[in-house]
Order: structure tokens, then C-alpha cells, then sequence
């Protein structure tokens, strides 16, 4: 074949201003492979080396990814990657919520007998996954990134290895994460076949060259690749898996789950849809399919993500539908987002705030929980304020703000995304967010009810609070409560970061 | 003699809905791995499908990194797998019901 003969040595190599790009990338993969070699080496105990080598390779490669770019983006490896404001963006949030997964991780382990090495080390291959799926342009490496992310994460989710819960809890993500996996990569497949490449951008390129080629396979494929994502982001009707997912789960690989997995999934979302020319009126047709599936998708997760939440007395079950509740959120500011003067900023900016306050909230439910993730029923938290004041305070900073009371981040998040919605005209969405997120008031506020009002049961043990789960727990305040009081400069990073598309 | 591409088309999605039909109602959970490699290879089958019709090589090299992450796919199942043999006994999906409400 022609292509053969045409391989050009310049796309081979790399200049010094890509490189500077890469420097992330590197830096985590680097850091992750001598965190295995650590782990095996003879007579070292791996426990200390492997958490510090992990955790500095996360800092560096968050201060190297913040400060290399100049604001301009750099398309990579022929097109198929792209290192811009937005993946800058998205790359310090992963490494964020790896970073601190694994502070909070460190003593949990411990406590419950599993440190083992390899769990930092699927951390860091996880939070790879992420960084390369939300700066890839090709739709294989989406998928190739998606499966490193998945595969790591199915193994932590299956951490536990003795505990039946955790067992089953793997093997549901793997097989439902894996059929959805195939669907995506199926689309991808019809995609390539109706416009003859993978890569988004010359995929858009084509279909505005030619209009009359927006065949049903292309039609087939897109949609076979949106199910695939809204399986990924958990929301209505492909969320049954995540509850059970996430009360199998380890608490710790819970919280990295909502934060980091569901920010990879949708920048992945929104980078494809911008890119591909949702808003751009590259056809009528597609775009009002487009916008009607997300419509009805978005509606009915804000509604059911907060109604089933009504009835849970499990925090991590709650928890897990409150987070299908804020897909929806999140599904509505990328639904008004080609409508509004904000355009996408108003979604990425909730997508930060959201997984600030989760993660702090999942890091205070690992210190809660006792051996084998028991104890964290409501009413296990009966009189938390009246032992550990700074805890219960620490938590009620989480949840009010994912209720969305100002002065909390939460607040200013859910503004700018009503906000958007209703310049784009969805006035019966943002009625039925405002309404169904006036619900969630109720389940939100009852832990504070338990953890301030009521008497103890028993004499629970004091908790021992390691140095690490504090720094994460602090640093996460800090990020929900500037953000609701000063909220500017995030929305400037997020409209950086949305331009850039 | 030539197939035309939609006769390999058909037969592909056909493969892949039987797949997804396997991942969906079998039982047995080695089956439904099974079911998964049917999917990723009726994908694999698709790309080099449309690859020789438009003489493109990218969905032959697609497949390449397919069959690697298929066989990477396949080695965390079946380690699940085991692990869930031990604590539960079974490889069988009804058995998976203590996390249901």
C-alpha cells in the first residue's frame, strides 16, 4: 500500500518544545516503573520507598505540568495527542486525586493488612490513563489510555482480595467496563470506516468535506461511542453498576473512582465533542440526536442519583448516588455549553470542584471506617463532632458544598452551571436541577444531623489520625472553601483551559 | 473471487451482537469472558474490513493495539477470576448477589 512508502522521518522525532510537553508523561511513567523496580528489590522493605517515589513523582510531574506550557497548544505523535491549556488543566487534577488517594491510602493499608506496593503503582498507571485519554486526539489511543485506566482501576477495586464484597464488586466493573470498553471500540471502528481515520480532527475535517458522507454507520458509530462514554461517566440508564462498584471497593479506591476516573471520562466527553463540532453546525440532524439523548440522559440522573440517595443509610451507597446525581449536574453544563457565553467552562469548572469535595469527603470516610470498610452507616456517625470536632467540621465543609450552600465551592460551581443553562434555553433542565438538587439538601444535612445531634452508641473507638490523610484533608478544604469564596480565578483557569479546545 | 465489504460487515456485527448477547445472559463467567474476546474480535475484523476497502493502513495497525490490550484484558479477568474462585467457590454470576439492596 501507498501509506507504506510515505512515512516521514520528522514525525518521528521530537522538537525540545514538545518534549517540554511531554515532561509529565514521562515523569509519572518514570517515577511508576521505578516504583516497581522498588518494589521487588531484595531486601528493602517497599512500604516507605514505593509511597514517597509515588508521591513525589505525582508533586513534580503536577509542578512540571503547571509550568511548562506557554498557553499554546502543541499537537504531538502525528496528531494523535495534543498538550494544551485544557490537558493541563485535567492532568493536575488526576494528579491531584492520585496524590491524594495515596496519602490517605498509606495508614488505611496498614490498618487493614494490605500494603502492598503494587497498590501505588496502579494508582500511578491509573492516573496515566487519565492524563493521556484527556490529551488524546485518536480515538484508538482514547481507547488504549481508557484501558489502562480501567484495568488498574478493576484490579484496586478488587484490592481486597480475601473479602467477598470486594471480589464480586471487581468482577461486575470488569465484565460490565469491559462489554462498554468493546462498544466504544466498536464505534471507533465504524467511525474509521465511514470517514477513513481515527483522528478527530481530520474525522470533523472530512465530514465538512463531505456533507453527503454522514452515512447510518456514522451515525451508528457516534452513538455506539457516546453509550460508551455515558457507561463511563454513570449516568441514567447505564449507572447500575456503580453502586455496587462502589461499596465493594476499598473507601480509598472509591474516592479515587469518582474523582479521577469520572473527570477522565468527561474531559475525554467534552474534548470529543468540541472537537468533532458539537455546536459548530456540522449537521442538523446529528446534533439534535445528540442533544435529545443528552437531554433525557442528563434529566433523569439528576432525578434518580438524588431520589435513591433519599433512602440509603450506607455513607459509600449514598455517596455513590449522590455522585450519579452530580453526572447529571455535569451532563447539563456540557449540554448548555455550545449556547452560553461561558461555552464548556461552567462543566470543567464543576468537574474541579466536584472532585476537590468528594475526594475530602472520601478521605474522611477511610479514616472512619473501620476494619473491613464496616462502620460507616449513619448511625455509626452519632456524636463524630463531639470526639473529633475538626473531622465532623471537615466534613460538613464537604457536604454543604456538595448540597451547593455558598460559601462553599459547590455553590459557585452549581451557579455558573444553572446559569449557563438557562442562557442556552434549557429552562426545564436547570428547573428539575435546581429542584432535584433542593432534594439533596435533605440527605446531605442528615449526616450533619447525626454527626452533631446525637448521642454516640457504644464507646467507638478515638481515631488515630495520620499526618498524610490531614495534609489531604486540608489541602481539599482549602481548594472548596477559596474557590466559593473567590471564584474568579478558577473560572479564568477554566475558560483558559476551554479556549484551548 | 472477491466478498463484497458488507457481506464481511454484516457477518462482523453479527459476531459482535453475539457477543454482547453472551456478555448479557450467560451464566458462567469464563463464557462471559469468552464473549468479550468475541467483541473485540469482530472489532478487529472490522477495521481490517474497512481498512482493504479504502486501502488505508491505520485500522490495520488499530488492530494491533486491539489484540495487545484484549490479551491484557484477559489476563486481569481470569486473575478475578480466581480471586473470586476462592472466596466464593463458583464462577457463576448468579452466584454474585451480596451486594445487591
Amino acid at each position: 500500500m501507498e501509506v507504506l512508502k510515505t512515512i516521514r522521518p520528522e514525525l518521528l522525532t521530537l522538537s525540545q518544545e514538545q518534549l517540554n510537553c511531554l515532561l509529565p508523561y514521562f515523569t509519572v511513567f518514570g517515577g511508576t516503573c521505578l516504583s516497581i523496580v522498588l518494589s521487588v528489590w531484595g531486601g528493602l522493605k517497599p512500604k516507605w520507598p514505593v509511597f514517597l517515589v509515588t508521591s513525589l513523582t505525582c508533586i513534580i510531574a503536577m509542578f512540571l505540568g503547571s509550568s511548562s506550557g506557554d498557553g499554546t497548544s502543541h499537537t504531538l505523535f502525528n496528531g494523535m495527542m495534543v498538550a494544551d491549556a485544557y490537558s493541563q488543566f485535567f492532568n493536575v487534577i488526576f494528579l491531584g486525586a492520585a496524590l491524594f488517594t495515596i496519602f490517605s491510602s498509606f495508614r488505611y493499608l496498614d490498618d487493614e493488612k494490605l500494603q502492598h506496593p503494587e497498590y501505588y503503582v496502579l494508582v500511578m498507571f491509573a492516573a496515566l490513563g487519565m492524563m493521556l485519554m484527556a490529551s488524546a486526539l485518536d480515538l484508538i489511543v482514547i481507547f488504549i489510555a481508557l484501558e489502562l485506566m480501567s484495568l488498574s482501576v478493576y484490579i484496586l477495586v478488587g484490592f481486597r482480595r480475601n473479602d467477598r464484597k470486594s471480589n464480586e464488586a471487581a468482577m461486575k466493573y470488569f465484565i460490565l467496563g469491559s462489554a462498554a470498553s468493546a462498544v466504544l471500540l466498536y464505534g471507533s471502528a465504524l467511525i474509521y470506516g465511514a470517514t477513513g481515520s481515527t483522528e478527530i480532527r481530520s474525522v470533523l475535517k472530512f465530514l465538512q468535506e463531505h456533507p453527503q458522507s454522514l452515512n447510518p454507520i456514522f451515525g451508528l458509530g457516534f452513538a455506539l461511542v457516546l453509550f460508551g462514554f455515558l457507561f463511563k461517566v454513570a449516568s441514567v440508564p447505564f449507572h447500575m453498576w456503580m453502586p455496587d462498584v462502589y461499596e465493594g471497593a476499598p473507601v480509598p479506591v472509591t474516592g479515587f473512582m469518582t474523582t479521577g476516573l469520572k473527570a477522565a471520562a468527561f474531559a475525554t466527553f467534552v474534548r470529543i465533542l468540541a472537537t468533532m463540532g458539537y455546536g459548530n453546525g456540522i449537521s442538523a440532524a446529528i446534533q439534535n440526536h445528540l442533544h435529545d439523548v443528552l437531554w433525557v440522559s442528563c434529566a433523569l440522573t439528576m432525578l434518580l442519583g438524588n431520589f435513591i440517595a433519599l433512602t440509603q443509610v450506607n455513607l459509600k451507597r449514598m455517596l455513590a448516588y449522590s455522585s450519579i446525581a452530580h453526572t447529571g449536574y455535569l451532563l447539563l453544563g456540557i449540554l448548555s455549553g455550545t449556547r452560553s457565553e461561558l461555552g464548556f467552562a461552567p462543566g470543567v469548572m464543576y468537574i474541579l470542584v466536584y472532585a476537590a469535595m468528594n475526594l475530602g469527603a472520601f478521605v474522611i470516610l477511610t479514616l472512619l471506617a473501620a476494619e473491613g470498610d464496616s462502620k460507616l452507616n449513619l448511625h455509626d456517625l452519632s456524636g463524630v463532632a463531639r470526639r473529633h470536632p475538626w473531622l465532623a467540621f471537615a466534613m460538613s465543609v464537604f457536604l454543604l458544598s456538595m448540597a451547593g450552600i455558598p460559601p462553599t465551592a459547590g455553590f459557585a460551581a452549581k451557579y455558573l452551571v444553572f446559569y449557563s443553562a438557562i442562557q442556552a434555553n434549557e429552562i426545564p433542565l436547570a428547573v428539575i436541577g435546581v429542584l432535584s438538587s433542593a432534594v439533596s439538601v435533605y440527605y446531605y444535612l442528615r449526616v450533619l444531623v447525626y454527626m452533631y445531634m446525637k448521642d454516640p452508641v457504644g464507646s467507638p473507638p478515638v481515631l488515630r489520625i495520620s499526618l498524610w490523610s490531614g495534609l489531604a484533608v486540608a489541602a481539599m478544604i482549602l481548594i472548596t472553601i477559596q474557590v466559593g469564596v473567590l471564584p474568579e480565578r478558577m473560572i479564568d483557569l477554566a475558560k483558559r483551559a476551554v479556549l484551548s479546545l | 473471487m472477491s466478498v463484497e465489504p458488507w457481506v464481511v460487515l454484516s457477518f462482523c456485527a453479527m459476531i459482535f451482537f453475539i457477543g454482547f448477547t453472551g456478555v448479557l445472559i450467560r451464566r458462567n463467567i469464563l463464557v462471559v469472558l469468552m464473549s468479550i474476546e468475541l467483541m473485540l474480535n469482530a472489532v478487529n475484523l472490522t477495521f481490517v474490513t474497512f481498512s482493504k476497502h479504502l486501502q488505508h493502513m491505520g485500522g490495520q495497525m488499530s488492530v494491533f493495539f486491539v489484540i495487545t490490550v484484549a490479551a491484557a484484558e484477559s489476563a486481569v479477568g481470569l486473575g478475578l477470576v480466581i480471586a473470586m474462585f476462592r472466596t466464593l467457590r463458583s464462577v457463576d454470576t448468579d452466584q454474585i448477589q451480596f451486594l445487591k439492596e
